[in-house]
């Protein structure tokens, strides 16, 4: 499967792809967005099988990513990788369509928690 | 009952404390007051909170632990060495997180900015922070509301 990681942080689209190796999802392949706005043009010429994407980023936030793409009827499988984790943000995100918010810090048990069953 | 809508202290430092174990594998501690906590050149990263309070939160530290910090996000060894961009990356990060954390324990914060990073070459002053420990090296922090 194909994997978009979306963060304005270099470091931390490192850090992202390092825990999906640990937590056991190494094999996928991996593209990577530095803002929202290039997500979005990823999403349609990559056709990534997941979007992992920081909250906050410049250009386009990942809340304003998911709006578009569900706006635009892309239904790509969709988790939130942020530093703020609170319940009100989790609600919109699932009112977006995402389908989990993992707040940083993580460990590689929440990526095996929350993927095991879409990536096995 | 009123619940303050201003970080304090003890938030923040729970925060850095929760940061440092779990993405840096290191302990904090607060620092002593009467243990000098000098350098010279330094980063100095700052994020903002908007809300009920509005402030910004600074972390500032020096040269060698800012790429430490960064060194221990990415588990590299010793003798590997990062670009300085990245370095300001990974601190800025480390200061995202802790904002986040912060945020969400704060009744009545509505965002959180996206994380600066810049070179600075003075300490902050002692009575406007406080100070944890890196291993044996000092981190400043800040809480600074906006000005009235």
């Amino acid at each position: 499967m194909k994997i978009l990681i979306a963060d304005d942080s270099k470091v931390m689209r490192q850090i992202v792809l390092r825990t999906m190796r640990q937590a056991g999802f190494g094999h996928h392949e991996f593209v990577e967005a530095v803002d929202g706005a290039e997500a979005e043009q990823l999403v349609a010429s990559e056709s990534p099988d997941l979007v992992l994407s920081d909250w906050n980023m410049p250009n386009k936030t990942g809340i304003e990513l998911l709006r578009a793409l569900r706006g635009g009827g892309n239904p790509v499988p969709f988790g939130f990788v942020t530093s703020e984790g609170s319940e009100e943000m989790r609600e919109t995100a699932r009112a977006a369509g995402a389908m989990f918010l993992i707040a940083k810090p993580f460990t590689a048990d929440h990526f095996e928690s929350e993927l095991s069953g879409m990536l096995g | 009952m009123t619940i303050s809508s201003a970080p304090d202290e003890a938030l923040v430092l729970a925060a850095i404390e929760q940061v440092w174990g779990s993405m840096l594998f290191a302990s904090a501690a607060p620092w002593p007051a009467d243990r000098p906590a000098e350098f010279e050149t330094g980063l100095q990263a700052q994020i903002e909170l908007r809300g009920d309070w509005n402030g910004r939160l600074v972390l500032t530290c020096d040269s060698v632990v800012a790429g430490q910090i960064a060194g221990a996000m990415l588990g590299l060894g010793p003798e590997e060495q990062l670009d300085q961009p990245d370095v300001h990356d990974a601190v800025g990060e480390v200061l995202n997180v802790v904002g986040g954390s912060v945020k969400g324990a704060l009744p009545g914060t509505s965002a959180l900015g996206l994380p600066g990073v810049r070179e600075v070459t003075a300490v902050p002053a002692r009575d406007e922070s406080f100070v944890v420990s890196w291993g044996d090296a000092p981190v400043y922090v800040q809480i600074v509301p906006d000005a009235a």
